[in-house]
């Protein structure tokens, strides 16, 4: 490591949150990635913790999706992607050859940007995710639908209409039912990919409810391009900025007083 | 001013060049279903489709050539969609960005519009040269070798157009590969996959040449595939060539009934397509 | 009911094996569609395969016995047992010569119709109407040939060709002989209406695929509808038209029972268009179940060999032109 690295790593070290008492749940170290050849991200270190939301912000193109989506594997589907380091959940390095995937992304569970929702029933949504793993009578399977979608905040809509098609729902709907698939799985982190960019600002406001109820229950990391979302929602925040962690701390100190020029830059709207 | 008369001149020409060439192209496509319809409508009865093909001076109907087609054109399809499926699957899922499928994909664009008579050479040399008999079975088959291309055409491009966020959603609940294939990613693509079979069993309840040496024809009513079996489109490449006048006839009636079926499964095909666009 | 997800997100140990004997069966089955798929798509390449072998193999005799001289020779006598392929083969290519010099303009100037001129209300009926000339069974198209189109051609068309051309020293031998419907021109007009619609489909996609911005900058100019085809438009759309002549092309020179039932089947070369031939494919569709003899059948499968390798080099070389126009359009 040449000089300016080690003052990077220090520098957010001397920032990172007080997390005594707190059960780390991801820790990610020494993160490389690649799209080919072309580095896109650059020693990232940080940890995940149970019962907290970490917000990724940062400028168009600085990683922090990419990021999240090493978290559940989710690059292993194209070719020419690959990440170099070390990420740990629950102590086990999810980044060997040997993690079975498809047991990951159970436990690790992701929304999406645009709300994907099955070409199937409400219903079907939730309950196939859940019948892939159990075999449940009828009676406890739509117990278990119900309270996946009394979770994310969507039963009381749509209890009537379970058998209609998923595409029939509104955007905000959507990606509500996107979140209690995602739950009805029983993940243990949920990661959050800039969830309510494509939803109105009612839609955007449940969503927010929503992760301050779910973050008693599951480790959330979120990604957003909006700012004050970041400061509404979580409880530490990761300032990105081409590739590189340049900032990470507790939210209200991040927002009040930043550590760095960049991130001050950033927050007060200087570029991005 | 001249430049502009000339160049307006030669525009009107163009334009009325296309539009004659339009009217030439319609003017074929009203020729040629009108006379099927007035020479073929004429023999249409319900005899044609009780009763079986007559020896020359008698009356008769089409019924064994047509149970042959409805029965080769139902294997043919058996055969050739779950292969043409898979097939299509492997190069828009598992294999999209590897070497095998672009391979597959051009040698299955030349199979699309290979010579349909150098297929019935390759099933006889196979098959009836082997099995030393003509066979229904062998004219299945090379009918399902026309089946094949065609799906695994529309399968991968309709596997294809399913977005890939769909894809990482079903992941991201840890859905296995062949799972999230089949249960979600041929879910969407449903449509579209059922259209490519519909267009297959429109194009082989047409052809003729690769039946011509492989189940050949048969006057009387078998249920036996083992042995040759008649074909509404040989046997009206039969009685149109032949000297009769009631083999013509019913010669242009069956003409009639390949071409409405024709038409009537390209017109469902759309209606699915059009549903699709819309949901 | 106790519910697990009210107590905290981690789920206790029990739970956990019970996964992960699921997901090995997963695996299990994850491993099988996979090999099942690879296996289907090798299994596309194998049909290819076989028949290229079985072609070659069934040709083996008449090769050996004829050699080169087979493509050359026109005497094609089952009795004797002399085969030449040069009869056929010059059917192939002069009927599909013909269809192509018909459909190739005709279905440029439709698709131009189609893509410039044509009310928005009119243009799905008529695209519509295209289909349909090209979802019609060649064996209709044949039938149709030698009952309506050929008897037409016998009675106005070809008299009046060779009362018109007959005295012209060159191209009178081109429309020389008597008038008999049938014959290497008939033929040839029926494969133009049959690849008409291909053509017009293609170079109607091709031209809908040029960007608006480039026609909207010639129009701007002040250009006529024609100028902005002629010099903006077929020149950005041309290798993505010639590729779907080229798919016309092997189409027509595939194409059996349309020529088959109005070609006369004459093992001859003669000057005139006019005049009964025979091409690849109808040669085989009449004699193929007749043939007595081996040599005969491999002298019939040769003929398919070599219909077959035609038709593989133009497609081929249609599929890399389609292609240069995917990669261009940057798909």
């Amino acid at each position: 490591m040449n000089v300016a690295s080690v003052s990077v790593v220090s520098s957010v070290r001397a920032t990172a949150p007080d997390t005594h008492g707190l059960t780390e749940k991801i820790s990610i170290r020494n993160l490389d990635f690649f799209y080919g050849d072309t580095r896109a991200l650059k020693s990232i270190n940080v940890s995940l913790y149970q019962g907290k939301v970490t917000a990724f912000i940062g400028p168009s193109g600085c990683g922090k999706s990419t990021l999240l989506r090493i978290l559940n594997r989710m690059y292993d589907l194209y070719p020419n992607q690959r990440a170099t380091g070390e990420v740990r959940f629950d102590g086990q390095d999810i980044l060997s050859p040997s993690q079975d995937l498809n047991l990951l992304r159970a436990r690790i569970g992701m929304v999406f940007q645009k709300p994907t929702p099955f070409p199937m029933t409400i219903f079907e949504n939730i309950a196939f995710g859940i019948r892939l793993y159990e075999r449940l009578p009828k009676s406890e399977l739509e117990g278990r639908v119900q309270h996946a979608l009394q979770r994310a905040a969507l039963w009381d809509e749509v209890k009537d209409k379970l058998n209609t098609n998923g595409l029939s729902l509104s955007g905000g709907q959507q990606q509500r039912l996107c979140i209690a698939r995602t739950v009805a799985v029983r993940p243990e982190v949920i990661l959050f990919d800039e969830p309510c960019s494509a939803l109105d600002p009612i839609s955007t406001a449940k969503i927010e409810e929503l992760i301050d109820e779910l973050k008693n229950d599951y480790t959330i990391a979120i990604v957003t391009h909006n700012m004050q979302q970041a400061a509404r929602v979580s409880d530490y925040t990761v300032f990105m900025y081409l590739g590189e962690m340049v900032e990470y701390g507790d939210t209200t100190r991040m927002f009040t007083t930043p550590n760095d020029r960049r991130t001050q830059d950033y927050i007060t709207g200087r570029f991005g | 001013m001249a430049l502009y008369d000339t160049r307006r001149r030669r525009n009107n020409i163009a334009i009325g060049l296309s539009v004659g060439a339009t009217l030439f192209g319609l003017l074929w496509l009203v020729l040629i279903l009108g006379v099927l319809l007035w020479k073929g409508l004429s023999g249409l009865s319900f005899a044609v489709f009780t009763q079986m093909t007559p020896p020359p001076g008698s009356a008769g109907g089409l019924l064994n050539p047509i149970a042959g087609s409805l029965v080769l054109t139902f294997i043919a399809v058996l055969i050739g969609t779950p292969l043409g499926i898979l097939a299509g699957t492997y190069m828009a899922e598992y294999g999209r960005y590897d070497k095998l499928s672009s391979v597959v994909r051009f040698v299955n664009d030349i199979l699309l519009s290979a010579p349909s008579i150098v297929i019935g050479l390759f099933v006889y040399e196979v098959m009836v040269a082997r099995m030393g008999h003509f066979s229904g079975w062998a004219g299945a088959v090379s009918l399902a070798v026309i089946v094949v291309p065609v799906v695994v055409r529309t399968t991968e491009d309709m596997l294809t157009l399913v977005p890939d966020t769909l894809r990482e959603a079903a992941a991201s609940i840890g859905l296995p590969r062949a799972y999230m294939i089949t249960r979600v990613a041929y879910r969407a693509a449903s449509a579209g996959m059922v259209t490519g079979v519909l267009l297959a069993v429109a194009r082989i309840s047409g052809e003729t040449a690769p039946l011509l040496f492989t189940a050949l024809n048969n006057q009387f009513w078998s249920t036996n595939l083992n042995e040759p079996v008649s074909t509404l489109p040989v046997v009206i490449f039969q009685f149109a060539l032949s000297p009769y006048k009631d083999w013509q006839n019913l010669a242009w009636t069956g003409a009639l009934i390949i071409t409405l079926a024709v038409l009537a499964l390209s017109v469902l095909a759309r209606v699915l397509t059009s549903q699709r666009k819309s949901s | 009911m106790v519910d697990v997800a009210l107590q905290g997100g981690t789920l206790g140990a029990g739970v956990s094996v019970d996964r992960s004997k699921v997901l090995q069966s997963f695996r299990l089955s994850d491993a099988v569609f996979r090999h099942l798929t690879r296996a289907a798509a090798i299994a596309v390449l194998v049909i290819l395969g076989g028949i290229i072998v079985s072609l070659v193999q069934g040709s083996l005799p008449a090769m050996q016995k004829f050699g080169v001289g087979f493509l050359v020779t026109e005497s094609w006598n089952p009795v004797t047992e002399k085969f030449g392929a040069i009869a056929p083969v010059y059917g192939t290519i002069v009927t599909s010569l013909i269809a192509m010099l018909i459909a190739v303009p005709v279905g440029l100037f439709i698709a131009v119709f189609l893509t410039e001129l044509c009310p928005m209300w009119l243009r799905r009926p008529i695209g519509i109407a295209i289909e349909l000339l090209a979802g019609i069974p060649s064996i209709i198209y044949g039938i149709w040939g030698l009952f309506v189109f050929a008897p037409f051609l016998q009675q106005y068309v070809q008299p009046f060709l060779i009362g018109t051309f007959g005295e012209i020293p060159l191209l009178g031998g081109l429309f020389a002989g008597p008038p008999y419907g049938i014959g290497i021109l008939t033929a040839g007009l029926i494969l133009a209406i049959m690849v008409l619609p291909f053509v017009t489909s293609i170079s109607r996609d091709v031209f809908e695929a040029v960007p608006a911005v480039l026609k909207e900058a010639s129009y701007g100019l002040g250009c006529t509808t024609w100028e902005v085809m002629r010099y903006v438009v077929l020149p950005y759309a041309r290798v993505g038209v010639i590729g779907g002549v080229m798919l016309g092309l092997g189409r027509a020179l595939g194409e059996t029972m349309a020529v088959t039932f109005v070609i006369g089947n004459a093992h001859r070369i003669s000057g005139s268009i006019l005049a009964p031939g025979t091409t690849i494919s109808a040669t085989i569709a009449n004699e193929f179940t007749e043939a007595v003899g081996d040599l005969y059948t491999s002298a019939l499968i040769s003929l398919g060999l070599i219909l077959f390798v035609i038709t593989f080099i133009v497609l081929a070389l249609a599929r890399y032109m389609l292609m240069r126009v995917e990669q261009r359009l940057g798909k």
